[in-house]
C-alpha cells in the first residue's frame, strides 16, 4: 500500500507539474527594425532626412563615401580596429593572432576563402591578399548600423551584400533579396544585438556552432537564458558591456581580463576592460547573510564559472568536426549531408563528421588570462593531441582563477614532412577548392602557395583541441551553481588541480584517524555507562530499591 | 511473551524501514545512456514503434521548458509517452482499477545530471501492477516485458531522427501528435 501510495503521489506530482502552463517554444522574431528603430531611438539626428543620403545607392562602398561626408573620422577609427585588421598582436606572447592568422579547428583558416570569409569582414571586397586596408570606402558601415534587418553579406561576395536578388546557399531554392541601400542608409542607428550576431552568433560555419555561448537564441533572450540580455528584463545590447569608443569594441578572447582588482568600472577610466564582470559588480559581488562565504569564493573562482552553470542551454552547439572524414560520396558519387537524431548536420561530405550537444556541462581550468597559440609555424608532435591555443594558469601563480570553457575537439590536415598545420582551399569555384573537386592534394598546395609556406606534399589528420571561454549566457542567480555541485565527490571540480575542496576530498589516513577516534570515544562512553550500570546493580544485592 | 511481541514488532519495523529506505529503486529504474539525449530518446521512440503490441508514440514532453519560459533553468528533461490500447483498454474497462489512467499513458524520461551523462528513467511496471490484482498485475507485466525492449538499444544501428509531436498539446510544450491510443 506503501509503494502504491508513494508511487501514485510522485505520479500525480508530476502530472501537475507538466500542466504548469508554457509558452511559446521559439523566440519571437525581432522586431521591424528601421521604424522600431526610430520609435525607440534617443538620436538626435534622423538620418533620414540627410541630403547625402536621399540616393539610389549602387554598392556598399557609395554608401560608405555618403557616410563619411559627416563622420569624417570613423573609417580611420575602424580601420585601428581588430574588426578591420583581423590581427591582433598579443603583448604578452608576441604571438600575431587574429583571423587573418590563426588556424582553428572549425573552417581551419580565412587565406585562400577569403571571398567566402570576408562576409564576416567589416569591410568591402576583400576578395584576396591584395586588399586595400588604408580605403576608407571599402570600409562597411552599415553591417554594424543597420537596423532594418534587411542587409546582409553573403559568403563568397567579398564582404558586399548581394546587389540583385540571388539563390543562396546555391542550388537550395532560397532567394535572398537585394537590399535597398538607401532605404539602410536613410535607417541607420546604434549597434544592436541582431547586428553583432549576423557574424558572431554563426561563428564556424552556421548558428551556435563556434561559441557555445553566443548563438541566434541570444536576439531576444528570456530570463533564463541570459539575466542581462532578458528582453523582457534588462534588455542589454552588446554593447552595454562592450563599450565602445572610437568604433574600438573592448573584451575579446585573444587577451582575456581573469583578474579584475580594481572593482567597479568608473567613467572616464580607460585602463580597465569595461566587458568584465566586476566593471559593473565590483569586486565583492554578493551581497545578503552568505555574502562573506561567496565572496571568499571569488579570489580563484571567475564569476562565470558559477554563473553559466552549462552553456548552449537553447540550441546544440557544435562540439566535434573531423576533418579526416571529408570526401565521401554516395553511390551516385555525389557528395552527400547526413543528419544527427535531432536533425543536425552529423555528416557532410564538404566538411566531415560533427557532433553536436546542448546544456554543456563546461570544462573547468586554470586560467590567467594568457593563451598560447599554435599557429601555422609551430612544430607540433602529431601522436599527441594538438592544443590548438593553450589556457595558460596555475593554483599557485596569484594570477589565475578557474573558468568554464567550451573544450572543442577535431581532426585536420597537418603536414606530415613539416608537421605543421595546413592551409587549404574550401572555397570557390576554381579547380582547387575542396568543396567543390573534394580534392585534398590540390585544396592543400593551394592554400600552402597562398601564404608562401613551405608544403612538404604529404599530407595527414591529427587530433586536435580548441578551448573556447564561456562567458556570455549568464543564469538567474538562483540558478548559479549550489555549493554541492562542486563540494562533493563527483563534482564539477574533479579535473582541476591543485585544490582541496572540503566535502569531496579525504585523506584515508586522516578519516581512518577521525572514525577510530570517534569509535573509541563511543566505545568509552558505553563502557563507562556499562559499568556504572553493573557497578550500581552490584552494590544493591536482590537488585531492589531502597527507596 | 512479552519479549516476543516485542521482537516481533521490533522486526516488522525494521523491515517496513528497510522497504520504505529501498522504495524508490524498487519503483523506479535509472539507467545511463550511452548515448546524447536526442540519440537516446530517438533509439527509445523507434524502439516504441517497432515493439508491435499496439505500441504507439503519444508525445514528446519537454520538462525543462515550463522552468526556463517562468525565467529558471534546469538540466534537460524529455518526457517520451507511449500508449498501447491492447494494454489500456482491460484496465480502462474496468472500474475497480479505472483509477489507474493516472499512470496513463506510459512514460519515459530522459534526462542529463550534473555529471554531463544522459540517463533514462522508468517505472518498475511489473512490480507496481502486482498491487493491483490479477488484471492489473497480468497486463503491467507484459508492459514491464515491452518496456525492456524498449531500452534495447543497437550500436551498429546509425542514429535515427527524433520523431517530434506533430502537434503541440495545450498546457505543456511538446505534448499531442503521434497517434497513440491512451
Amino acid at each position: 500500500m506503501i509503494h502504491f501510495l508513494r508511487g501514485a503521489l510522485l505520479a500525480s506530482l508530476t502530472s501537475m507539474l507538466l500542466a504548469l502552463p508554457a509558452g511559446a517554444s521559439s523566440d519571437p522574431q525581432p522586431a521591424p527594425a528601421g521604424e522600431a528603430a526610430k520609435r525607440t531611438s534617443s538620436s538626435t539626428a534622423d538620418h533620414g532626412r540627410f541630403t547625402a543620403l536621399q540616393q539610389n545607392f549602387k554598392s556598399g562602398p557609395d554608401v560608405t563615401r555618403a557616410c563619411l561626408t559627416c563622420h569624417t573620422e570613423a573609417a580611420k577609427q575602424v580601420h585601428k580596429s581588430k574588426h578591420w585588421t583581423w590581427e591582433f598582436l598579443n603583448p604578452a606572447t608576441n604571438q600575431r593572432l587574429g583571423k587573418k592568422h590563426v588556424i582553428n579547428n572549425f573552417c581551419t583558416a580565412v587565406p585562400s576563402n577569403y571571398e567566402f570569409c570576408t562576409a564576416c569582414h567589416v569591410g568591402y571586397g576583400w576578395k584576396d591578399q591584395h586588399f586595400d586596408f588604408a580605403a576608407q570606402e571599402n570600409v562597411d558601415c552599415l553591417v554594424c548600423h543597420d537596423t532594418t534587418g534587411t542587409y546582409r553579406k553573403i559568403p563568397g561576395l567579398a564582404g558586399h551584400p548581394t546587389y540583385k536578388d540571388m539563390e543562396f546557399p546555391p542550388k537550395s531554392g532560397k532567394m535572398v533579396k537585394a537590399p535597398d541601400l538607401g532605404n539602410v542608409a536613410r535607417n541607420v542607428g546604434k549597434t544592436g544585438r541582431q547586428n553583432c550576431g549576423a557574424c558572431h552568433f554563426y561563428g564556424g560555419g552556421g548558428d551556435a556552432v563556434k561559441h557555445g555561448d553566443l548563438d541566434s537564441s541570444l536576439r531576444n533572450p528570456g530570463r533564463y537564458l541570459d539575466v542581462h540580455m532578458d528582453k523582457d528584463g534588462l534588455n542589454f545590447s552588446c554593447g552595454e558591456c562592450h563599450k565602445t569608443t572610437g568604433h574600438d569594441v573592448p573584451g575579446g578572447r585573444y587577451a582575456v581580463t581573469v583578474l579584475e582588482k580594481d572593482g567597479a568600472h568608473m567613467r572616464g577610466k580607460k585602463d580597465a576592460n569595461p566587458a568584465s564582470c566586476q566593471a559593473c559588480h565590483g569586486g565583492p559581488p554578493h551581497k545578503g547573510p552568505r555574502a562573506d562565504r561567496l565572496n571568499s569564493h571569488t579570489a580563484k573562482l571567475a564569476c562565470q564559472t558559477c554563473h553559466i552553470p552549462e552553456f548552449a542551454r537553447a540550441q546544440p552547439t557544435k562540439m566535434m568536426w573531423d576533418w579526416s572524414t571529408a570526401g565521401k560520396m554516395d553511390k551516385d558519387g555525389k557528395p552527400f549531408k547526413l543528419k544527427d537524431s535531432a536533425g543536425h548536420d552529423a555528416y557532410d561530405s564538404k566538411k566531415g563528421d560533427f557532433k553536436y550537444e546542448s546544456n554543456v556541462i563546461p570544462t573547468y581550468v586554470w586560467f590567467n588570462g594568457q593563451v598560447d597559440y599554435t599557429l601555422r609555424e609551430t612544430k607540433l608532435d602529431p601522436s599527441r593531441v594538438i592544443e590548438i591555443n593553450h589556457f595558460n594558469g596555475s593554483p599557485d601563480d596569484g594570477k589565475s582563477k578557474i573558468w568554464p570553457i567550451k573544450r572543442f575537439v577535431g581532426k585536420q590536415p597537418y603536414d606530415v614532412g613539416n608537421n605543421q598545420l595546413l592551409v587549404f582551399n574550401t572555397y570557390g569555384q576554381n579547380d582547387t577548392a575542396f568543396w567543390t573537386n573534394f580534392n585534398w592534394d590540390k585544396a592543400i598546395e593551394f592554400g600552402m602557395k597562398e601564404i608562401g609556406a613551405e608544403y612538404s606534399g604529404k599530407y595527414a589528420f591529427v587530433s586536435t583541441e580548441m578551448s573556447w571561454p564561456i562567458t556570455h549566457m549568464v543564469a538567474p542567480k538562483e540558478d548559479a551553481l549550489a555549493c554541492k555541485q562542486c563540494h562533493t565527490a563527483p563534482g564539477r571540480l574533479d579535473q582541476v588541480p591543485g585544490i582541496y575542496l572540503p566535502g569531496r576530498h579525504g585523506n584515508p589516513l586522516l578519516d581512518t584517524a577521525g572514525w577510530g577516534l570517534a569509535g573509541l570515544t563511543l566505545l568509552g562512553v558505553l563502557g563507562h555507562g556499562a559499568g556504572r550500570i553493573f557497578a550500581s546493580r552490584k552494590a544493591k544485592p536482590g537488585h531492589g530499591h531502597h527507596g | 511473551m512479552v519479549k516476543l511481541l516485542g521482537g516481533v514488532v521490533l522486526g516488522l519495523l525494521i523491515a517496513v524501514g528497510v522497504a520504505f529506505s529501498m522504495m524508490d529503486k524498487l519503483m523506479f529504474k535509472e539507467t545511463p545512456s550511452p548515448y546524447g539525449m536526442e540519440e537516446t530518446i530517438a533509439r527509445i521512440q523507434h524502439n516504441i514503434q517497432n515493439t508491435g503490441n499496439g505500441w504507439a508514440l503519444s508525445g514528446l514532453r519537454n520538462a525543462a521548458k515550463a522552468v526556463q519560459n517562468d525565467g529558471g533553468n534546469v538540466l534537460p528533461v524529455m518526457m517520451i509517452e507511449a500508449c498501447s490500447t491492447k494494454y489500456s483498454k482491460p484496465i480502462l474497462k474496468e472500474d475497480t482499477v479505472r483509477f489507474l489512467s493516472i499512470l496513463m499513458p506510459c512514460k519515459i524520461s530522459v534526462y542529463k545530471k550534473q555529471d554531463g551523462k544522459v540517463y533514462i528513467g522508468t517505472m518498475n511496471a511489473g512490480l507496481m501492477g502486482r498491487m493491483f490484482g490479477p488484471l492489473v498485475g497480468d497486463v503491467m507485466a507484459q508492459v514491464a516485458e515491452d518496456q525492456k525492449k524498449f531500452l534495447v538499444f543497437d550500436p551498429n544501428t546509425p542514429a535515427p531522427q527524433m520523431i517530434l509531436p506533430s502537434a503541440p498539446a495545450a498546457g505543456a510544450q511538446g505534448g499531442g501528435g503521434g497517434g497513440g491510443g491512451c
